[in-house]
């Protein structure tokens, strides 16, 4: 059986995929935030 | 023939009254920015006689200082409310914004005539300008080629869109009808060009890969700018009618004035998520390129100075500027904005740029004049125009009362 590794979140270009998904959900909810009228 | 000499002497008194000073002359405004136009003018004169060395700084390893960075970079770039608001208005149907679009206009076809002109003072062989039109071996693969194609077609469809308020100046209301039913196409083509153009000037420095710091250069580099130019002429538009509020408050009916809070609001919005948008962006950047190491440092500060203190702060100002409509808040938000983006663009192009030359590049107090001598002098034509022409006041009745051409057809 192989050994346990893991994955390097920035050889993978995992991080940046989180941003482009962090931003697509974040905008939403910023969106929201603005039109919100205090 | 006969109509033609009608209108000949009709015009001829009327433009020569329209030359005559509006209000007082002597102002401390007028005195202080007259007397550094006459100064400017006589460096600008001097420049051509002598050379760019003696009145620059400039220098082979320095070729690009305060006059690209500042006047034609940063310039074009607070231009760009102009194509922003036009999209707003003509293509996705924001009306509220049709009371500012006149202003916004006419202030980015000055600025791309001015600064775009400034562009000539840093020119080596300036007779050399006409070549992407001419041809004569340009290289049509340049950035620059398309660049200069962009900025001189870009000028010719603001000055379509702008054409109305002139015609209406006039009073030649057969050429104001036509020059309308062209508004809608200038528009689209204004549109159109800015995305490319605002990008192309952040693609010019994509050759100097080894000359820009790794924490300003990235193959991003066009999109950044395009984007950062949607809030930094959205910002400059809240600037100059704040100013225009003041300046021209007679001018202004009380119906638009009733307005102007929704208008700062909705372009506070605007401008923050644009921002939200370039902050993601800069921190994709900033992970792709593994930029970590090169946070210590002063290169290090300014740039998280520039990100965090003229992005992320004046993004929390307009939010919070915006959701509660304190207009103070988004104001200011504006300033600090405009000022990052000076920062970022002066960054890339001379702060950052060959950062670690012994020898480095300081603009000198005449490029500092000469730069603020063509501002001057845009906004003295700013004034005129507007002083003459129905920018910020009204249309007269038979351009309002007739059959508003460009409206119906952005409508359909």
């Amino acid at each position: 059986m192989e050994g346990f590794t893991y994955v390097d979140i920035f050889a993978t270009k995992g991080i940046e995929y989180l941003l482009v998904i962090g931003f697509l959900l974040g905008v939403i909810g910023f969106w929201a935030h603005l039109a919100r009228k205090r | 023939m006969e109509t033609f000499t009608r209108e000949v002497k009709r015009l001829v008194p009327f433009l020569l009254e329209e030359l005559k000073p509006k209000g007082k002359v002597l102002t401390p405004f007028n005195l202080i920015s007259g007397f550094i136009i006459v100064l400017g003018l006589i460096l600008i004169v001097i420049r051509f006689a002598k050379g760019l060395g003696a009145v620059t700084n400039l220098s082979q390893d320095f070729p690009w200082g305060l006059w690209i960075g500042f006047d034609v970079i940063t310039g074009v770039a607070f231009a760009g409310g102009a194509y922003v608001l036009t999209f707003a208005v003509y293509v996705l149907g924001a009306e509220r914004y049709h009371p500012i679009i006149r202003p916004t206009v006419l202030n980015g076809f000055l600025a791309y005539v001015f600064y775009a002109g400034a562009l000539l003072l840093d020119l080596g062989r300036p007779w050399n300008v006409v070549n992407p039109i001419i041809g004569n071996e340009f290289g049509v693969s340049s950035v620059l080629f398309l660049v200069a194609w962009h900025f001189l077609l870009y000028m010719l469809a603001e000055l379509v869109e702008f054409s109305p308020a002139v015609a209406e100046w006039l009073g030649a209301r057969r050429v104001w009808k036509f020059l309308s039913s062209l508004t809608l196409g200038a528009v689209i083509f204004g549109i159109t060009l800015s995305t490319l153009h605002q990008s192309g000037l952040g693609a010019l420095f994509l050759m100097a890969k080894n000359k820009i710091h790794p924490l300003w250069y990235s193959e991003f580099i066009p999109i950044l700018f395009f984007v950062s130019s949607i809030f930094a002429g959205l910002s400059i538009v809240i600037i100059e009618g704040t100013i225009s509020d003041r300046v021209f408050k007679d001018q202004i009916s009380p119906q638009h004035h009733a307005t102007y809070e929704d208008i700062v609001c909705g372009l506070g919005k605007g401008a923050a998520v644009a921002m939200f948008a370039y902050l993601f962006l800069k921190a994709l950047v900033f992970v792709h390129g593994k930029h970590w190491e090169h946070l210590s440092g002063p290169m290090g500060f300014l740039y998280l100075a520039e990100v965090l203190g003229f992005v992320l702060i004046p993004m929390v100002m307009y939010v919070e500027g915006v959701r509660s409509r304190e207009i103070k808040t988004i104001r200011a938000a504006s300033i600090l904005t405009a000022l990052g983006v000076i920062l970022n663009r002066l960054n890339i192009s001379i702060i950052a740029y060959n950062w670690d030359a012994p020898v480095r590049y300081y603009p000198s107090w005449m490029e500092i004049e000469v730069t603020l001598a063509v501002i001057f002098m845009e906004i003295w034509a700013f004034r005129w125009v507007v002083n003459r022409m129905p920018v910020l006041r009204e249309p007269p009745e038979w351009a309002r009362g007739e059959h508003d051409v460009t409206a119906e057809m952005a409508k359909g």
